[in-house]
């Protein structure tokens, strides 16, 4: 008996704590993702459930804790308790099993920075070719349109490989620009590492003051790379200009110290979820949206703005 | 009869899941006395005396001591009322050492204040096995290493650590002399003399009568879970305590051989040596049973290991039926016809936690299967039956788990494992311990049946009439050595005990 | 002092503790199951539903199916997860280097198989500890699949639609409004397993013999079971399951990653002790095993259907597991 009374009072306090939660005519909403540990990841859902509060949803935040074919069985159990919209954050072809299953019962899903995909109605994330066009863009303002620059990239991983093809274009219309080195690095230490060598080897070829104008990176770690290799090599009064992306915060760091590390662009995370939540919004009250990418300002961060950024 | 009993026990009762062990049974230790308590296997003897240790709750009892009223919810009540317990089956903790085997239901002495100190511990525990004459073990050594009859006088011996409590007044003993040497019996009883000088209570159970007339001063006999009958020692004699206990006359003669032996020669053991015997040799014929006798650590059960293919050969040479098999493990042995009951059902010969059909079919279920692959349940559970039945096993069914058997039904089952197929070479090693009278005789009555279809037995035994009473011929072992291989016939148990010990080296 | 009366109260109290003792687990499952039909009136107990739990357990079945046979045993096989990854990678190598769905999968299996008889060579020939072992062949297994994919998670074009398509087909079975009802292949797959494993382990010598060694390993040796090869196959056995359920894992998500079936490991154990709290030995049978997982996957689906917050549904389903072994080991105690 006592085994019956333990899984009875355990079930009774379920019930009384979330049994009863659910208002019956609000919209029900559930936000799906394995990556709830990570910081990003808790910015985005913050910012769509401070939204969600405001329009009168029930949100549902389910964390799978890593565990991606755990998001198609709980896309399948909101699917069937029959929600009225689902949100993921999660490589949608990973989970297209769920996907299908939610597009047959006509629930719609949304990507909040997921990925593009034909069963999404719409994915809400940054403009990768944007970002990349404000830190390319930066550095041609900054070397005058003329000078010899370094890229790192990395092709393999699609969103990143947009990146270098923007920065590409852009230093191509300089005439005077010259690319002297267009790198990949070995990202299996985080990139950081391979970077400063890689670098350290760029900055040997080219010992003269002034040969190198500026480094260009896709994105945040090896431009610190590149940083430490410049440092090593006594060689920061160059006026070297470097920019990544991302802004991690190790680079708001770097921007904050003034050094030769300029500029990053920071993805505004919780302007995402918010925007995620009026798409939301938007289906709900009946409207089709056509495109299939929505895109979030982000923001270049400097020595001048850094300090937005450091108190978060 | 006027004194207050020091323990009485009223109306003991216990079912286990609707099938009764104890129906009403009913007990009075006098200080002073020692009281035997006999009855046939399952009838609730080892029931009743973990009632009395609080380990068995009852469905009802009442319990005195000294005439007050008292209940026994758990073993540290027992011990804390001066209850002492020898157990019928061996509970030892194998990696730690003699000592702290002996110390385990007490404190360890202390230094500092919480520090064990070891030395003080040890010297205790020295203490105690002089006084049982068994100075001849280490309390330090782990008692993993200890043998089998050691490990049983170490646990009888840990009933007599006293601590620094009073002396407790009541000893209660299961069976505690079914795998001991009449060596260490006979320094049992001084011990249990002693207690009794000191207005002690005994109570025993043993299913060996002669010693019951040795020790005892009175003898209760039960029955199916109740008392039958209760009387002082001079008042009664074997046959009465027989009938009462199995209901059937008895005759206690053994089985004497009808066939002639025959000439083949099943086994031929050459010059043998394992790690722990050596210069075996003997040539066992079809038909003829061999027995194995020697004192406690002289290597009976560890011959038996190495003709079964436990323990790996260091040179001689075993011959089945002419052929030599270098290659013996279990596997094979089994596979060619041997059948093997080892020394310690529990430890060795049993799966407590399955059905006596299971245990009994392990070795066998390549022939009672379909293919050798899927189970023939319904053929298993004939055969058990059947091989149960011949061994007087008292049990609900094939499908009762063996750990619910009692001591000596556990025993039958692995008998029963050992004949459920006729074997070409028969290996017992202390086929009886634990089992009563009647199915004794049983057991041998079958092992000289099937001796008369040309299966060769080797019979290692403590029980020295067992012996004499079923071997064709005795191989005596001293300290892992052969020393003589003698004629059964006309030998008395004092001669056989003689040769056991040696040449001069003792004799009484 | 005792009456009649009292004494048929005992027995019928006896026969009630035998009875829970042995089904308390299986009664525990009933209630879950009612309690959450009357909570979630309209979608938890309808067949859809229930499809759907099967597919979403189906690899957790798969693996703790397979890892009864070792604990039956006794034994344990923490490397099952570890396994199952290192099989997701190896098949989607193969798919991206062009090869066969067929080729691909057999090669994983086969993987599993090698694993497991690594680890059944080192317990029963070397005699290491299973535990330590497997401990030692789990972290293996994960560098291997770490070294192999080089860390990253492969996807998308490398894993072929007939693979990945596996996982979401099934055989219809009926319709609900316009769609139709698929029987998942996921779960004739781990339905298959069990029927396999618990042939294996109830109605096979084989399987009475791995009892007889979790019972007592050396009376089994002495009754002439050969222990040391039968504990290797059981290993293989549980290594091959480990790399069916990680391929299942890998076409659900259509991707393999280095870590993905880490999880799976631990539940499988879990599922296997709630299985065990069913048996009076405490001996694991593979149905109890079935309950287990079920429990699991129950809770899983009810509870997400109930809104209940994902860290809250963890403590309460470890709540739970804790809750059903120790009720079952203090009836067990109190005999
Ligand atoms: N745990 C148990 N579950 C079910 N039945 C049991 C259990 N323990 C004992 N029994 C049954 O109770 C009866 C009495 O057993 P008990 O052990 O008291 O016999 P015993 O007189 O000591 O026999 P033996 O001489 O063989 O030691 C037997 O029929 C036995 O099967
Ligand atoms: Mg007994």
């Amino acid at each position: 008996m006592r085994r019956l009374a333990v899984i009875a009072i355990v079930l009774c306090i379920v019930s009384i704590g979330f049994g009863t939660v659910a208002a019956q005519d609000a919209p029900s909403v559930a936000v799906i993702t394995p990556y709830l540990a990570q910081p990003g990841t808790q910015f985005l859902v913050e910012g769509f459930e401070a939204a969600a509060e405001d329009k009168g949803w029930n949100v549902n935040v389910i964390d799978t804790a890593g565990d991606v074919a755990a998001v198609i069985s709980r896309i399948e159990d909101m699917v069937n308790q029959g929600v009225d919209a689902l949100v993921i954050n999660v490589d949608p072809a990973q989970v297209e099993a769920g996907l299908q299953i939610a597009a047959d019962a006509s629930i719609p899903v949304f990507g909040m920075d997921a990925g593009s995909n034909p069963l999404l109605v719409t994915n809400v994330t940054s403009n990768g070719y944007a970002m990349a066009a404000e830190t390319a863009s930066y550095v041609v303002d900054r070397i005058g349109c003329a000078g010899r620059v370094v890229m790192f990239v990395f092709d393999p991983y699609p969103p990143v490989q947009k990146r270098g093809i923007i920065a590409d274009a852009i230093f191509a219309n300089c005439p005077d620009i010259e690319v002297i080195d267009r790198i990949t690095p070995d990202v299996n230490d985080g990139g950081i590492a391979d970077s400063r060598a890689q670098m350290e080897a760029v900055l040997a070829a080219n010992p003269n003051t002034g040969s190198i104008s500026a480094v260009w990176a896709a994105w945040d770690q090896p431009a610190l790379g590149a940083l430490q290799a410049i440092e090593a090599a006594g060689r920061e009064n160059e006026g070297i200009v470097i920019v990544g992306i991302d802004a991690n915060p190790q680079a708001l760091d770097a921007i904050a110290a003034g050094g030769n590390f300029e500029a990053s662009v920071a993805q505004d995370f919780s302007g995402i979820g918010a925007a995620t939540a009026s798409a939301v919004e938007r289906v709900l009250a009946g409207e089709t949206i056509t495109q299939s990418v929505i895109y979030v300002p982000t923001v270049l961060v400097t020595n001048a703005n850094v300090g937005d950024f450091l108190d978060n | 009869m006027s004194a207050t009993p020091l323990l009485s026990v009223r109306h003991a009762e216990k079912h286990f899941g609707g099938t009764p062990a104890l129906v009403d049974a009913a007990l009075d230790l006098l200080p002073g006395e020692v009281h035997a308590l006999m009855g046939e296997n399952g009838a609730g003897k080892s029931t009743l005396i973990k009632i009395l240790a609080g380990v068995v709750n009852p469905d009802r009892a009442e319990i005195a001591l000294s005439g007050q009223a008292v209940s026994i919810p758990n073993p540290q009540t027992a011990f804390d009322l001066g209850l002492r317990f020898i157990h019928q089956e061996l509970a030892v903790v194998p990696q730690l050492s003699v000592a702290e085997n002996l110390f385990l239901s007490h404190a360890y002495p202390r230094r500092a204040g919480f520090l064990v100190d070891w030395r003080r511990l040890n010297q205790s525990a020295k203490t105690v096995l002089d006084q049982l004459g068994i100075a001849h073990i280490d309390p330090r050594t782990r008692m993993a290493r200890v043998g089998t009859g050691d490990q049983m006088l170490v646990k009888i011996a840990s009933a007599f650590v006293t601590g620094d409590r009073q002396t407790p007044a009541v000893y209660i003993m299961d069976e505690p002399t079914a795998a001991l040497t009449s060596e260490e019996v006979t320094r049992l009883f001084g011990v249990i003399r002693e207690l009794k000088l000191q207005g002690c209570a005994v109570l025993y159970v043993s299913h060996r009568l002669e010693e019951i007339f040795q020790i005892a001063d009175r003898v209760t006999v039960m029955r199916d879970g109740c008392v039958v009958g209760s009387a002082l020692i001079n008042e009664t004699s074997s046959e009465k305590l027989i009938r009462q206990m199995t209901g059937r006359e008895l005759s206690q003669t053994f089985p004497a051989r009808e066939t002639p032996l025959d000439s083949h020669i099943v086994l031929a053991v050459r010059n043998l040596a394992t790690e722990y015997v050596c210069e075996v040799g003997f040539d066992l014929r079809a038909g003829e049973i061999l027995g194995l006798a020697g004192l406690a650590g002289a290597g009976c059960t560890e011959l038996l290991r190495a003709l079964v293919g436990a323990d790996p050969l260091r040179h001689g040479e075993i011959r089945l039926d002419g052929e030599t098999r270098a290659d013996l493990t279990p596997v094979s042995a089994w596979e060619r016809g041997f059948a093997y009951v080892p020394e310690e059902r529990r430890s060795q010969g049993l799966i407590l936690s399955r059905s006596i059909r299971d245990n009994i079919t392990l070795p066998h279920l390549q022939k009672i299967s379909r293919g050798g692959i899927l189970l023939d349940r319904r053929s298993e559970e004939q055969l058990s039956s059947v091989v149960g039945a011949s061994v007087r096993l008292k049990a609900i069914g094939p499908r009762q788990t063996v750990r619910e058997l009692s001591g000596g039904n556990q025993q039958k089952v692995m008998f029963a494992r050992a004949m459920s197929r006729t074997p070409r070479l028969l290996l017992l090693d202390e086929p009886t311990r634990g089992v009563d009278v009647g199915a004794k005789f049983d057991i041998y009555t079958l092992i000289r049946q099937v001796s008369a279809q040309s299966v060769g037995v080797v019979l290692a035994s403590s029980d020295l009439a067992e012996l004499l009473g079923l071997c064709d011929r005795i191989l005596i072992l001293r300290e892992g050595r052969q020393t003589a291989i003698v004629a059964a016939s006309g030998l008395s148990q004092h001669e056989l005990l003689t040769l056991c010990y040696g040449d001069g080296d003792r004799d009484d | 002092m005792t009456t009649d009366a009292s004494i048929e109260q005992t027995a019928a109290r006896i026969q009630w503790g035998r009875l829970l003792r042995t089904s308390g687990t299986l009664i525990g499952f009933l209630a879950i199951i009612v309690f959450f039909t009357i909570n979630i009136p309209n979608t938890f107990l309808t067949v859809a539903n229930w499809l759907n739990i099967s597919q979403q357990v189906s690899m957790l079945a798969v693996i703790a199916f397979t890892m009864t046979i070792v604990m039956v045993m006794g034994d344990f096989d923490l490397s099952v997860g570890s396994m199952a990854s290192l099989a997701g990678i190896i098949a989607a190598l193969l798919f991206r280097d062009s090869q066969p769905v067929i080729v691909g999968v057999l090669v994983a299996l086969g993987v599993g198989l090698l694993g497991g008889l690594f680890n059944g060579v080192l317990v029963s020939y070397v005699g290491i500890m299973p535990f330590v072992a497997t401990l030692g062949t789990l972290t293996m297994f994960s560098g291997l699949a770490f070294l192999l994919s080089g860390g990253e998670t492969i996807f998308g074009r490398d894993i072929p639609a007939d693979f990945s398509g596996f996982a979401r087909g099934g055989i219809p079975v009926g319709m609900v409004g316009e769609r139709t009802l698929l029987f998942p292949n996921l779960t004739l797959i781990a339905l298959i397993v069990l029927a396999v494993v618990w042939a294996l382990l109830e109605q096979t010598t084989f399987g009475r013999r791995l009892y007889a060694i979790g019972g007592n390993a050396e009376a089994a040796l002495l009754g002439g079971v050969r222990v040391r090869l039968l504990r290797l196959i059981a290993f293989m056995l549980t290594g091959f399951g480990a790399a069916l359920g990680g391929l299942m894992y890998a076409s659900r998500v259509a991707s393999a990653n280095p870590t993905q079936g880490a999880g799976l490991m631990l539940d499988a154990i879990a599922a296997v002790f709630l299985g065990m709290t069913m048996s009076e030995e405490g001996e694991p049978h593979v149905l109890g095993t079935l309950i287990g997982v079920l429990i699991l996957g129950v809770l899983d689906n009810g509870l997400t259907q109930m809104r209940v917050d994902s860290y809250v549904r963890e403590i309460l389903i470890g709540a739970i597991i804790v809750a059903a072994v120790t009720s079952s080991s203090l009836a067990k105690r109190g005999r």
